[in-house]
């Protein structure tokens, strides 16, 4: 049976090299879930901020300690007006309708963390975002579970888990990439990097980002004090979650500039359709 | 310039717009049970298992913040604070064999449970606390539970602005989890009325929107549907998740 048989008729699959041959890239369990999960983080990250927003700042502590805050989002009253501001590592900043007093979501300004903008609902609503923040945190777990299950079966995953016969091919790519190189070095269904790269969202990240939030939970932590600790404790786990979330936004960054500059049809229609042109250098295999 | 101001202008109505479909999503009554079902997955896994971590003394907040509606002004509670709470009584009734009506006096001599634990505001922030007072579980066993009794639902002193009554409820494994208090003493000294003297429950394995404070009575019912809004607390009249240990 062929591993990249989809709903319609099979299409050849190619050796490396095989430039220019169209195979079909992303089974329907994949892009469905790609989907799913992009819908999910989405959510996850807006109704995210807005639960932040409750408490608009963060401490390196096991408990609540204004002493070890590394960030803090405040609207002030000043004799000029409000003004917003935000405390990096103690440094301040003046960040006034963008951050500690801004946009409310409903047309006007308040003192509040994120803005109205970014944040799901618009308005301050914590009971709310939380509602949406489980029920897609179930929506992501679920939908992972569902590609790990399939891709360990498939074989999806042996072609995607970066191996230590990768390493050496690390750098060339990059430096591909950076056009310091003319060719990429030969590679299987991924490259290098994008195997490096789905590797540590899918088996540090993902992982990192689900236990920091459940950390948060007092229940959670009656059956997982050594996790709590692990991570310097409830507040710290907080702050962990935060720049799990910072680390995200910058794999969807970085993500999305690669779809756009190694060929944004191909690869749209790879992850919609499933069907994808092999480009030079590239094959189907691990 | 103009081109700016366009270009400015365009942002701010696509950001208004943002606001605009997240507000409408979330006011839309179809999804609401679909997303409730995730407070099922959430007690059907997390439930109440374990125990919340202690600390040491050296770890307690001294200056534990309130988070609450204001304390009490109606007159009947300003005037347990007037007689120093000598004039406090705790009726134990609802689905029991042994309605009771305690004392602070009574209380205070069952009082041997010592804890110093965290609470976790639903907010975000946590504080840590030394907290004495009587296990749940055993002070339960005094007014003998009916086998029907599945909840335990406290009511409080405090009102909000528009006159409703703050009450919570625990479902009985909550509520005989050893670790589950009503608290009468906080960092050494009995709870003031800030913090929600003379009697209010710690609970430390859920968030602290369970611990209600200034507790009036306390009533073992078998469903909340017919308190008040119907979803067995204030907080979660106002739209809060009923299991609260996330």
């Amino acid at each position: 049976m062929d591993a990249t048989a989809g709903s319609s008729a099979p299409l050849p699959r190619a050796r490396s090299s095989e430039a220019g041959v169209v195979v079909r890239r992303h089974s329907l369990v994949t892009r469905t879930t790609h989907w799913v999960v992009f819908i999910a983080m989405i959510v996850l990250t807006m109704s995210g901020l807005q639960i932040f927003n409750a408490a608009p700042y963060l401490d390196a502590s096991d408990k609540s300690d204004p002493a070890r805050r590394v960030l803090s989002l405040d609207g002030r009253t000043t004799p000029a007006g409000s003004v917003g501001v935000t405390t990096i590592l103690g440094h301040e900043l003046t960040t006034t309708h963008l951050l500690g007093y801004t946009d409310d979501g409903q047309g006007g300004e308040t003192a509040r963390g994120f803005p109205g903008w970014i944040t799901f609902p618009g308005y301050q609503d914590l009971a709310g975002g939380r509602r949406w923040h489980f029920f897609f945190g179930w929506v992501l777990v679920l939908a992972g579970a569902v590609y790990l299950i399939w891709g360990i079966g498939r074989g999806e995953l042996s072609l995607l888990i970066l191996r230590p016969s990768d390493l050496p091919k690390l750098w060339p790519m990059q430096a591909y990439y950076l056009r310091l190189r003319k060719e990429p070095p030969d590679h299987g269904k991924y490259n290098p990097l994008q195997k490096a790269g789905y590797t540590l969202v899918l088996f540090v990240l993902t992982p990192f980002v689900i236990v920091t939030g459940l950390v948060l939970a007092p229940g959670f932590d009656a059956v997982a004090q050594p996790i709590v600790w692990l991570l310097g404790g409830r507040q710290f786990a907080r702050t962990w979650h935060f720049v799990a979330m910072l680390a995200f936004i910058g794999f969807f960054f970085g993500h999305v500039f690669l779809v756009v500059a190694t060929g944004f049809v191909n690869n749209m229609r790879s992850m919609i359709l499933g069907t994808y042109r092999l480009g030079k250098h590239e094959g189907t295999g691990p | 310039m103009k081109r700016k101001v366009f270009v400015a202008s365009s942002i701010a109505a696509a950001l208004a717009g943002c606001a605009k479909i997240t507000n409408g999503l979330n006011e839309w009554q179809p999804a609401q049970p679909i997303l409730n079902s995730a407070e099922t997955l959430n007690q059907a896994i997390i439930g109440t298992r374990g125990t919340a971590r202690l600390y040491r003394p050296g770890d307690v907040t001294l200056d534990y913040p309130v988070n609450s509606l204001d304390t009490p002004h109606q007159p009947e509670y300003l005037s347990l604070i007037e007689s120093d709470f000598t004039t406090y009584r705790l009726p134990v009734g609802g689905l029991v064999d042994h309605p009771q009506t305690f004392t602070l006096r009574q209380l205070r001599a069952l009082a041997t449970l010592d804890q110093i634990t965290r609470h976790d505001c639903v907010e975000g922030w946590s504080v840590v606390g030394a907290w004495r007072g009587l296990s749940l579980g055993s002070f339960l066993k005094l007014v003998r539970p009916k086998p029907e009794a599945r909840y335990v639902v406290f009511y409080s002193y405090d009102h909000d602005q528009s006159g409703q009554q703050f009450y919570g409820s625990l479902n009985m494994a909550q509520a005989v989890h050893p670790q589950t208090m009503l608290a009468l003493d906080l960092n050494g000294k009995p709870i003031d009325a800030a913090h929600g003297a003379p009697v209010r429950l710690r609970v430390p394995t859920q968030l602290g929107y369970k611990s209600t404070k200034w507790i009036r009575n306390i009533a073992l019912v078998s469903n909340f549907k017919d308190i008040f809004g119907g979803q067995g607390g204030y907080w979660e009249d106002a739209g809060y998740a009923w299991y609260a240990g996330i």
